[in-house]
C-alpha cells in the first residue's frame, strides 16, 4: 500500500488581513465573545477579496483567530457557499431542488451551460468568464427559477431569458 | 397583517416604517416587566413559525431569571427548507418589522444580543438588514439605550455559508461560534446552555415578526384569530410554489381550507391540469395526496389530521404531470447532499436511498428495492441527533404508500427509464 | 437523599454515583452496550448512534453514552427495538466499507467485524453499488489513513484536538463525503499521535511499523509496563512466536488512562536481539569459557561469601525491584555504593491529561532504585568502580571510557543480556533475563509498584537478575527461605524495605498500587 504525501503551493501567499481588511476584522470582534466565532465572516473576506479560499489563507485566518488550519480547513469544506479552488469571474449557482425542478429548473441549468460554453458543471469556461454549479433549495421557489451569479440574486429564469442575462456579465 | 407592507418600497425605512406604527410596540415593551411581555406571547397562542410549531412564550420562559450570565436571542433566519421562501420577504421588505420583534423578545428573555443568522445565499435580504440595522441604532432604537430605556438591546447580523443543516437550531449555535454547522445533542437544552454555552432562545424570522403585533392589539386579539383549532391561532404566512397559477406568499388566518388557499387565492391549476400531491410543511414532511389536501385545513391540528404536518408551510404543488417518483428522487438527493455526516444512520441512508431511487428512475430498480427504501426508511428514524434522517424518510415512506404504482410503473418497464446510469 | 442512583438494566440492577451514563452503569451490570464513537477517555459526541438502548418511558431509543441514570430507570440493551437499531447502523456502515477484511490489519481485532457477527444482517443489501473510494494517505511518520474502512467515529479528531491539544485533523467535506482530514504541510507527528491507531475501531488509522507483520489472533499478549521511562504506563507485549511484534496501551485510569507515548510504543526492537549471551561465562586463561549454572552459581556465591571492603554496583534503570533487591542483600557484607543508570532525553506532556509525560528520565525504576538505594551518582560510582574489591555490573551500558575506569577493581561480575566491551576482564559474566522474559516489578515516579510479566521465553540459559542472586546467595549459607519465583522474590523483599512490607503480587494485581507511605519524588 502506498500512501499520497500532501503537496506544497509553490507561490508564496500574500496575507489577506492587513490594512482597510485587518481594520474591518478587528472591529468584528468586540461583536462576539470569541475570536472562534469570527470565523466564517473571515473567510467570506477572504473570499471577496480573492474570490477563492487557499490553504495558505486558510492557516493565515487560523493565525489571525487562534486556531489550527486543520480546524480552518474543516470549517471551510463543510459549506459549500466557500470556494477552495479558483473560479470563473461570474460564478452561477442554479437551484434545481424540486420546487424549481416542478417548473422547469433543469431546462434553465441546461440553458445556462450551453450559453456559457461551460459545458459542464463546476466547470469554468475556458475564458474564465463562469462557472455554473447546481445548488439545492435558494429559497425563492415561489419565484422559479431563481439563480445567483456572484451575489446577484436573479427571479424567474427561463431558458429564454438565459442568453440576455448572461450578456450583462462580461 | 406580517405581509401587509410586502412590496412597499416605503416600508423599508425606519421613518417608513414609523409612520406606518412601528416601534410603538417595542416602545410599550420597554416599559413593560419581561415577564408580563411573556405571559401576554402565551397567551396569545403563538407558536414557532420555523416549522416546529413549539409555543412561543413557553420556549422564552424557559430562559433562567436572575442568573447573571448572558443571554442571546438567535432570529433563524436561515431559511432553506424546500417550498419555504417568507422569511426572505419579511426581511426585504419589513425589516424593520423582524428588528422590532427581535428587540422586545430579546429585551423578554433578558438578552442584550441578538444574532440574526442570514442564510448566505440571501444577498438583498442581507443589504436590506444591514441598512436597516444602521438606521436603528442611529434612530435610537438599538444600541445601549434603546429608545431611551436604560436597556441595552444591539444587533448582530451573522451571515451563512450555505448548509441547510445550519437551520437547526443547535447547528445554527454552532455555526454562529465558527464551528462546522453540526447539530448537537440535548440536553442541554439552548435554554440551559446554547450560544456560547450560555442561555439562548432561538426564533424563526416570521415568529418573531408576529410579535409587535401581539403587543400592538393584545393576545386576544391575536387569540381569535383562529377558524379552527384552538391551539393554532394567528396567521401563517404559507408559501405557495409548483404547479400553481399564482405562486407566492399568502397570509392566511390559522384554519383556513388548503382548498380555498390553492384553487381560490393561488388561482388554482394549471389549465387543463388536476392536482395530484402536495407537500405542505416545506419538504420534510408527509406527501399529501389531493384528496387528503382536499378537506385540510391549514392549522397545525389540521394537517397532522390529514397525515402530514404543517412544518415551514412551504407548500410544494404537484400535478398529474408530475412524475413523483423524480421528485421524491430529487428530494433525498437534497438531503444527502445537505447531511451534516454525524450520524451513521443519515450520512449512509440519505445517500444509499439517493443511490436505490436512482436506480428505480433508470430502469434498473428490482422488485426488493421498495421492502429496501421502507426498511432503511425506519432505520434512518427516530435514530438520530436531528430529524433532516426523517425528513429524507418522510416523502420516500409517503410516496411509496400513497403513490405505489408510480414505483411499480418503472419497476415493471409500463414507464421508460427517467435517468441514464452510468 | 444519596449520591447513588439505582437503576436495572437488562435485568440486573446495579447501583452507581450520579451523572453515570447508561454506557457506564452497564459495565457494572456486566453488559457491553456496543459502540464506537464513545470512548472513557474522550468527551462523547453520540454520533455513532450504535450505542442507542431503550428506556422505559422515554419516546426514542437513547444514546448510552450520553445519557445519565436516573433512579429507577429501566434499560434495555437487547430488546428487539434496540438490537434492531444495531442492526440498522451496522449495514449502513457496511454499505461502503470495503471488504478488506483479508488485507486489513485490525481483522480479528475488529469492532465492526464484532459487532457484525455478534449482531449484523447475514448478508448485506448494498449489492452491486459501488462503494465510495479515496485513496490511502500517509497521515505521519507512522500512520496511514485508509478513508475507505473510516466509519467518521471522529475518536482521532477529538483525542488530537482535546487530548493531545495538536488539533492537526479534521473532519472535511460533509454527509457521504466527510473524511478525517489532515491539513497539507502538517503531520501526525506529535509524540502522542500513535494513540489514534489504538483509539480507531477499525482498520482506518493503521500503523505502519505494524503493517502486515502479524494477524490479530496470532498474538500473545501479555499485560505488561513500558520500560521507556520513569511514568510507568500499562501496556500490552503483543508477541508472534516468541518475537515482541507490537507494544500497545493497555488502560489503568490512574497511571495513564489508556494512553501510551509514540518513543515508548516504537522501541521494543531490542526485545528481540539475537546476539544475546546465552550462557553463563568465567574468565581463564584470558578467555571466557561457557559453564553451566551451578558452576558459575558456585563461583560467584564464592567470590561474595568472604567478602569484605567497597562494592560497587551499576545497574540498569530497567532491573526490576526483585534484582536490585536480592543483589543488595547478597552483597550485604560490604560497604556498597549502587548507582542506576538513567538516561535522560526531553519531557513531553499529553496535554489533556495531567501527570502524564513521557519523562525526561528514561527508565521505568529510577525511582524504585534510588528507594532500594542505588541512589549513589552515576559519575561517582563508577569512579569509586575503579577501586572497588567487587564491582557488579547488572544489565548496565558503559561508555569505553567508563568501561576502561574498572581496570582497577579487584573483580567484575557481569549480570547482562548482550556482550560488550567493559566485560573484556570480567570473571564472571552471567546471562540474564530482560524485562519481556521474567515477571519483576518497577516503582513509578510517583511510587506506584506495578508488575510486568514474562511476554517470551529467555534465549538459551538466561536467567532473571533476582534468581541469579539468591543462587549465590545460597551458595554462601545465607538463605533460610529461598524464594523460588518472582512472586516469592518480591515478597521476600518487605524484611530488608519497609515500603514494601507485607505486599505481595496479589496485592499489586495488574494495576499496580501505590507504595504506603506515598513515596511519590518531588519533580524531577
Amino acid at each position: 500500500m502506498s500512501g499520497t504525501p500532501h503537496g506544497h503551493t509553490d507561490t508564496p501567499h500574500a496575507p489577506v488581513f492587513t490594512g482597510n481588511i485587518r481594520t474591518r476584522l478587528d472591529a468584528l470582534f468586540p461583536s462576539y465573545p470569541t475570536r472562534q466565532a469570527c470565523l466564517l465572516p473571515a473567510l467570506w473576506m477572504v473570499q471577496e477579496e480573492r474570490g477563492w479560499i487557499s490553504e495558505p489563507a486558510m492557516a493565515e485566518v487560523a493565525e489571525v483567530l487562534g486556531l489550527t488550519p486543520a480546524y480552518v480547513k474543516g470549517v471551510v469544506t463543510f459549506y459549500t457557499m466557500y470556494h477552495t479552488h479558483p473560479v470563473g469571474r461570474h460564478f452561477i449557482q442554479v437551484c434545481t431542488t424540486s420546487p424549481c425542478n416542478l417548473c422547469g429548473a433543469e431546462a434553465v441549468l441546461k440553458a445556462l451551460l450551453r450559453g456559457t460554453g461551460c459545458g459542464e458543471l463546476g466547470a469554468t469556461s475556458a475564458d474564465g468568464r463562469f462557472t455554473v454549479t447546481e445548488v439545492e433549495c435558494l429559497g425563492a421557489c415561489g419565484f422559479a427559477t431563481p439563480i445567483m451569479i456572484n451575489d446577484d440574486f436573479i427571479e424567474g429564469v427561463t431558458p429564454e431569458r438565459v442568453p440576455g442575462i448572461l450578456q450583462g456579465y462580461k | 397583517m406580517l405581509s401587509r407592507h410586502f412590496g412597499d418600497a416605503g416600508a423599508r425605512t425606519f421613518d417608513g416604517w414609523v409612520q406606518r406604527g412601528g416601534y410603538a410596540a417595542l416602545r410599550k415593551a420597554l416599559a413593560m416587566k419581561p415577564e408580563a411581555i411573556i405571559e401576554e406571547v402565551k397567551a396569545s397562542g403563538l407558536r414557532g413559525r420555523g416549522g416546529a410549531g413549539f409555543p412561543t412564550g413557553l420556549k422564552w420562559s424557559f430562559m433562567p431569571r436572575g442568573d447573571g450570565k448572558p443571554h442571546y436571542l438567535v432570529c433563524n433566519a436561515d431559511e432553506s427548507e424546500p417550498g419555504t421562501f417568507k422569511d426572505r420577504e419579511i426581511m426585504r421588505w419589513t425589516p424593520h418589522q423582524l428588528l422590532e420583534g427581535c428587540a422586545i423578545a430579546a429585551y423578554a428573555i433578558g438578552a442584550e444580543r441578538c444574532y440574526i443568522y442570514i442564510r448566505g445565499e440571501f444577498t438583498e435580504p442581507l443589504r436590506v438588514m444591514q441598512a436597516a440595522v444602521a438606521e436603528a441604532y442611529a434612530q435610537g432604537a438599538l444600541g445601549a439605550s434603546a429608545l431611551g430605556s436604560g436597556t441595552r438591546i444591539d444587533v448582530v447580523l451573522h451571515r451563512g455559508a450555505g448548509a441547510y443543516i445550519c437551520g437547526e437550531e443547535t447547528a445554527m449555535m454552532n455555526s454562529i461560534e465558527g464551528r462546522r454547522g453540526n447539530p448537537r445533542i440535548k440536553p442541554p437544552f439552548p435554554a440551559q446552555a446554547g450560544l456560547f454555552a450560555m442561555p439562548t432562545t432561538i426564533n424563526n424570522v416570521e415568529t418573531l415578526a408576529s410579535v409587535p403585533h401581539i403587543l400592538n392589539r393584545g393576545a386576544d386579539w391575536y387569540k381569535g384569530l383562529s377558524l379552527s383549532n384552538p391551539k393554532s391561532t394567528g396567521t401563517k404566512l404559507i408559501s405557495v410554489c409548483g404547479h400553481v397559477q399564482r405562486p407566492g406568499n399568502y397570509e392566511v388566518t390559522m384554519g383556513t381550507p388548503m382548498k380555498e388557499l390553492l384553487f381560490d387565492m393561488c388561482g388554482g391549476m394549471k389549465p387543463g391540469r388536476t392536482l395530484k400531491a402536495v407537500i405542505p410543511g416545506g419538504s420534510s414532511v408527509p406527501i399529501m395526496t389531493a384528496a387528503e389536501a382536499d378537506d385540510c385545513l391549514l392549522d397545525y391540528e389540521g394537517v397532522v389530521a390529514r397525515g402530514s404536518m404543517l412544518g415551514s408551510a412551504g407548500m410544494i404543488v404537484m400535478d398529474d404531470s408530475t412524475d413523483l417518483v423524480y421528485q421524491i428522487w430529487r428530494l433525498a438527493r437534497f438531503y444527502a447532499h445537505e447531511s451534516c455526516a454525524q450520524c451513521t444512520q443519515c450520512r449512509e441512508g440519505t445517500a444509499w436511498t439517493t443511490k436505490i431511487l436512482e436506480r428505480i428512475l433508470a430502469g434498473r430498480g428490482k422488485a426488493s428495492d421498495i421492502d429496501l427504501l421502507l426498511s432503511l426508511s425506519e432505520s434512518m428514524t427516530g435514530k438520530t441527533i436531528c430529524v433532516l434522517s426523517d425528513s429524507c424518510a418522510a416523502p420516500i415512506v409517503s410516496g411509496i404508500q400513497k403513490f405505489r404504482s408510480e414505483f411499480d410503473a418503472y419497476l415493471s418497464g409500463a414507464r421508460q427509464p427517467a435517468l441514464a446510469m452510468a | 437523599m444519596t449520591d447513588r442512583v439505582s437503576v436495572t438494566i437488562d435485568g440486573a440492577q446495579v447501583s452507581v454515583p450520579k451523572g453515570t451514563s447508561i454506557i457506564e452503569a452497564a459495565k457494572q451490570a456486566g453488559v457491553l452496550i456496543p459502540h464506537y464513537c464513545y470512548h472513557p477517555s474522550l468527551h462523547s459526541p453520540a454520533v455513532c448512534r450504535m450505542c442507542l438502548v431503550e428506556v422505559e418511558k422515554a419516546p426514542k431509543l437513547m444514546p448510552a453514552c450520553v445519557t445519565t441514570v436516573t433512579e429507577g430507570q429501566v434499560v434495555h440493551v437487547n430488546s428487539a427495538p434496540a438490537r434492531q437499531a444495531r442492526e440498522g447502523v451496522l449495514e449502513f456502515l457496511l454499505a461502503n466499507h470495503p471488504l478488506d477484511c483479508p488485507i486489513c490489519d485490525q481483522a480479528g481485532e475488529c469492532e465492526l467485524q464484532d459487532y457484525t457477527f455478534q449482531e449484523g444482517r447475514a448478508a448485506g443489501r448494498h449489492d452491486d453499488y459501488p462503494k465510495r473510494y479515496n485513496p490511502v494517505e500517509e497521515f505521519g511518520p507512522d500512520v496511514l489513513y485508509v478513508p475507505n474502512r473510516c466509519i467518521l467515529c471522529t475518536r482521532c479528531v477529538r483525542f488530537m484536538e482535546d487530548v493531545a491539544e495538536d488539533g492537526v485533523l479534521n473532519v472535511s467535506e460533509r454527509g457521504d463525503r466527510a473524511t478525517i482530514g489532515i491539513f497539507p504541510e502538517r503531520e501526525l507527528d506529535h509524540p502522542w499521535a500513535g494513540n489514534v491507531v489504538d483509539l480507531c475501531p477499525v482498520g482506518s488509522l493503521i500503523s505502519k511499523d505494524f503493517l502486515h507483520k502479524a494477524r490479530a489472533w496470532d498474538l500473545d499478549r501479555t499485560a505488561s509496563v513500558c520500560p521507556g521511562c520513569t511514568q510507568g504506563c500499562n501496556i500490552t507485549v503483543d508477541t508472534r512466536d516468541n518475537t515482541v511484534v507490537r507494544l500497545r496501551p493497555r488502560a489503568n485510569l490512574d497511571v495513564n488512562r489508556h494512553f501510551m507515548c509514540d518513543e515508548g510504543r516504537m522501541d521494543y526492537r531490542w526485545m528481540n536481539r539475537g546476539d544475546r549471551i546465552e550462557a553463563p561465562l568465567v574468565l581463564e586463561g584470558g578467555r571466557h569459557h561457557a559453564v553451566d549454572w551451578d558452576t558459575a552459581l558456585e563461583r560467584f556465591g564464592q567470590a561474595t561469601r568472604g567478602g569484605s571492603g567497597a562494592a560497587v554496583v551499576l545497574a540498569s534503570g530497567r532491573a526490576s525491584l526483585e534484582s536490585l533487591g536480592w543483589i543488595r542483600r547478597l552483597l550485604a557484607r560490604y560497604r556498597v555504593t549502587a548507582a542506576v543508570q538513567v538516561p535522560m532525553g526531553n519531557e513531553a506532556p499529553l496535554a489533556g491529561v495531567p501527570g502524564l509525560a513521557l519523562r525526561a528520565e528514561r527508565a521505568p525504576n529510577a525511582h524504585g532504585a534510588r528507594v532500594l538505594g542505588y541512589d549513589a551518582p552515576w559519575a561517582s560510582a563508577v569512579a569509586a568502580a575503579g577501586k572497588a574489591a567487587l564491582v557488579v555490573l547488572v544489565d548496565v551500558t558503559l561508555t569505553a571510557a567508563e568501561a576502561a575506569g574498572l581496570a582497577g577493581a579487584g573483580s567484575v561480575v557481569v549480570l547482562g543480556t548482550v556482550e560488550a566491551e567493559a566485560w573484556a576482564r570480567a570473571g564472571l559474566v552471567l546471562p540474564v533475563s530482560t524485562m519481556a522474559e521474567e515477571h519483576g516489578t518497577w516503582m513509578n515516579r510517583d511510587g506506584r509498584i506495578q508488575r510486568f510479566q514474562q511476554a517470551r521465553a529467555a534465549p538459551g540459559m538466561a536467567r532473571p537478575a533476582w534468581w541469579v542472586a539468591v543462587g549465590a546467595l545460597e551458595v554462601a549459607g545465607d538463605m533460610a527461605d529461598r524464594p523460588a519465583t518472582a512472586a516469592e522474590a518480591f515478597a521476600g523483599l518487605g524484611a530488608h524495605w519497609p515500603v514494601l512490607a507485607g505486599l505481595t503480587y496479589e496485592d499489586l494485581g495488574l494495576s499496580g498500587r501505590l507504595a504506603t507511605p506515598p513515596m511519590a519524588e518531588a519533580a524531577r
